[in-house]
């Protein structure tokens, strides 16, 4: 069965043009996807059922079983840690939002190691955004910051920028001029009209040398600012301000390098100096396909887009304190729920170590570097694949993936339904709204 | 009055405490009071050993001495407007926070956002502090608006970040960006740092030491002898990036070119 207009639940571009072909309950073939997407579809490594570690192995356990010792170690935990929400929907992260507040922990997700520092940035200046339409449809010029979208984001070039013919555009590839910026040469850089080759660590005096010369200051920008020239610096600010349509995306090697947020804040405060002369806007290249959706939810739910703090009842915001590598890392958490991101093999090494000491269980489709540390691993469907769920793309458009296959596991949200309710019944509150 | 606290040990050391019932006031108040561990809410007598001596006819007669390990306890001295808090060893997050009076003295180190959003009162403290001395809370356009925060050994990153008034003294070294966004106040750091008052608008920020990867977008303006012992300064104007007219005096500096 050829099943058309599929969305990808790979990366935040949330391609919602795939040919799947389903046979018998398996994907045979993937059409329009990119490699990364199209191996998804047709990953395997799914455990069977529950299962816990013993001396000897691993155990099964019932589904009843694995989600009372679910609810036994968040409701028994002094400063419960969950953590993850950016591969599976907006319905089940909506429901482990509402399990932090009931047993008074912290919830966290993935962006505060990707693109947090680009949130605390729009914090504080705004964000001047759009949405892909629009790059597609207007953009004659596009940077590329600190992110190698041929490799992490590959369709994002060909749907959206320099392979797409827009509605302004008939011709992009010769009307579209792409600058990417980055510390050393990528496959992106490859295919730039220019490639600004940054010392490690340079971006935030790059662009604070751009910004002041979008604004005519040029008198005081030495001959080379963080190995950039002083005249590449010069030009590339006459190409931006001559744009029709400016569109700046970036990525983590923006965001996660020296200076963080304050080089976030610097792309936000170019833009907004650039749209004194033109338009222009931008754009943070998300990673995982619906790390935007926890933001989104969580602001709805808590007035704050991650790493929020329960313990008091209230909700408390401060990344740097309330986020999960500072929390793991500092060994500040007596029991961990991760669901749908694999911790252990992206966090730094004191992090993982607290994870080891201490009660872990994870909610996640595949074994992964998390199930080692886990006290309980909890198999759930793959949202976009087996389980149907509402996600965000990049640029903040809700998109609602199918389920495309029924291999009987539950969805995350079911799971989490289940250990929401539980907490609730324990804890004798009376009125249960849907939630 | 004097009041000794004195940390009992606690079954998980590392779970924060948050803590800001801790300030004088409260003390003199005789109020029953409670600390938050994790999610737990505790009595104060739970967590510490409390010896009061003397009775207080004002906040400011009071002193509150903090012993034992309490260096994951958070926001002592939160609000705190008179008085004074000694805190013998290191200390957690936020202390100090919003203080508009009163001296808290910290003999061992602090940690993050020590003196956060002060707006009067003198934290000194003898060992370093962490990452945001004397900052704003995340998207606030103003850190501290008055007092005096001294720190006498090192300070982390994004020291006296949206730094609006007051004086910020570094005797050590700062980390990265230091005055980031100062838009008013003094910052006075005498050992070295990086990127010193990215897109600051105003301000005085003067770096005795040596200025690592100096931002492109600070004009120079003249030279100056600084202080007693005459030492020579380059005074420069920004950020221009921003408009800015604030002032950063370097004794030696190097572009990150």
């Amino acid at each position: 069965m050829l099943l058309k207009d599929v969305v990808c639940p790979y990366c935040a571009c949330l391609c919602d043009d795939l040919d799947v072909t389903v046979e018998g309950n398996r994907v045979t073939g993937v059409d329009n996807a990119c490699d990364l997407g199209a191996h998804k579809f047709q990953a395997g490594n799914r455990l069977p059922g529950p299962v816990r570690p013993t001396e000897k192995g691993w155990d099964r356990v019932s589904r009843e079983e694995a989600i009372g010792f679910t609810v036994d170690m968040l409701l028994s935990a002094d400063r419960p840690l969950i953590y993850g929400w950016s591969t599976t929907s907006v319905e089940a992260q909506s429901l482990g939002i509402h399990i932090a507040e009931e047993i008074g922990g912290v919830v966290d997700a993935t962006t505060s190691v990707c693109h947090g520092p680009s949130i605390l940035a729009i914090q504080e200046v705004g964000h001047p955004g759009c949405t892909l339409g629009q790059v597609k449809n207007r953009a004659d010029v596009v940077i590329y910051w600190g992110c190698n979208p041929i490799e992490a984001h590959p369709r994002h070039l060909s749907r959206y920028t320099m392979y797409s013919d827009g509605f302004f555009l008939e011709n992009a590839f010769k009307e579209r001029t792409l600058i990417v910026a980055d510390i050393r040469p990528t496959e992106s850089a490859n295919v730039a009209d220019e490639f600004v080759h940054l010392k490690r660590g340079g971006d935030y005096a790059v662009l604070s040398a751009l910004r002041a010369i979008v604004r005519g200051k040029t008198g005081s920008i030495p001959s080379h600012v963080a190995g950039v020239s002083r005249a590449q610096l010069l030009r590339i600010g006459e190409v931006c301000k001559n744009a029709k349509y400016g569109a700046f995306f970036f990525g983590m090697g923006l965001t996660q390098t020296v200076g963080k947020y304050k080089n976030i804040r610097n792309a936000i405060e170019l833009v907004d100096e650039l749209n004194r002369h033109t338009k222009w806007t931008l754009t943070p290249m998300r990673g995982h396909f619906n790390v935007y959706g926890f933001n989104e939810v969580c602001t709805w739910v808590t007035g704050y887009p991650y790493a929020v703090d329960f313990s008091r009842g209230m909700a408390f915001y401060n990344p740097g304190e309330t986020t999960a590598v500072d929390i793991l890392a500092r060994k500040e958490c007596d029991a961990c729920l991760v669901v749908a991101s694999d911790p252990a093999a992206h966090f730094p090494r004191a992090a993982v170590e607290h994870l080891a000491e201490i009660p872990v269980v994870q909610i996640d489709p595949v074994v992964n570097a998390t199930t080692a540390f886990c006290d309980l691993q909890i198999p759930v469907a793959v949202t976009g694949i087996d389980a149907e769920g509402t996600a965000y793309r990049m640029d903040g458009v809700p998109i609602r993936a199918k389920k495309i296959l029924d291999l009987g596991y539950p969805a995350d949200s079911e799971i989490l339904r289940e250990v929401y309710q539980q907490i609730r019944d324990r804890k004798k509150v009376r009125e249960v709204k849907p939630v | 009055m004097r009041v000794i606290l004195t940390a009992k040990p606690r079954k998980k050391p590392l779970i924060p405490v948050e803590a800001e019932t801790i300030i004088p006031r409260h003390f003199r108040q005789g109020r029953d009071l409670t600390v938050w561990e994790g999610n737990r809410e505790r009595s104060l007598r739970d967590i510490f050993d409390v010896m009061v001596e003397r009775t207080a006819a004002a906040a400011e007669e009071v002193e509150v001495i903090l012993r034992g390990d309490v260096s994951r306890f958070k926001r002592v001295g939160e609000y705190m407007d008179a008085g004074k808090i000694t805190i013998e060893g290191d200390i957690g997050m936020h202390c100090g926070n919003f203080m508009t009076g009163g001296t808290i003295e910290i003999h061992g180190n602090a940690d993050g956002w020590l003196g956060r959003e002060m707006r009067g009162g003198r934290i000194l403290c003898h060992g370093n502090a962490g990452h945001y001395a004397g900052s704003g809370y995340r998207g606030e356009k103003f850190g501290m608006k008055g007092g005096t925060l001294e720190i006498l050994g090192n300070a982390g990153d994004f020291a006296a970040e949206y730094l609006a008034g007051g004086e910020v003294i570094i005797h050590g070294n700062a980390g990265d960006l230091p005055g980031v966004e100062m838009v008013n106040g003094t910052l006075t750091i005498h050992g070295n740092c990086s990127r010193p008052c990215g897109n600051m608008t105003g301000g005085t920020c003067t770096v005795l030491g040596t200025v690592r990867g100096m931002l492109p977008t600070f004009r120079k303006n003249s030279t100056l002898l600084h202080g007693s012992d005459k030492i020579p300064l380059t005074v420069f104007e920004g950020d221009i990036a921003n408009r800015g007219k604030g002032i950063l005096q370097v004794r030696e500096y190097s572009y990150d070119d």
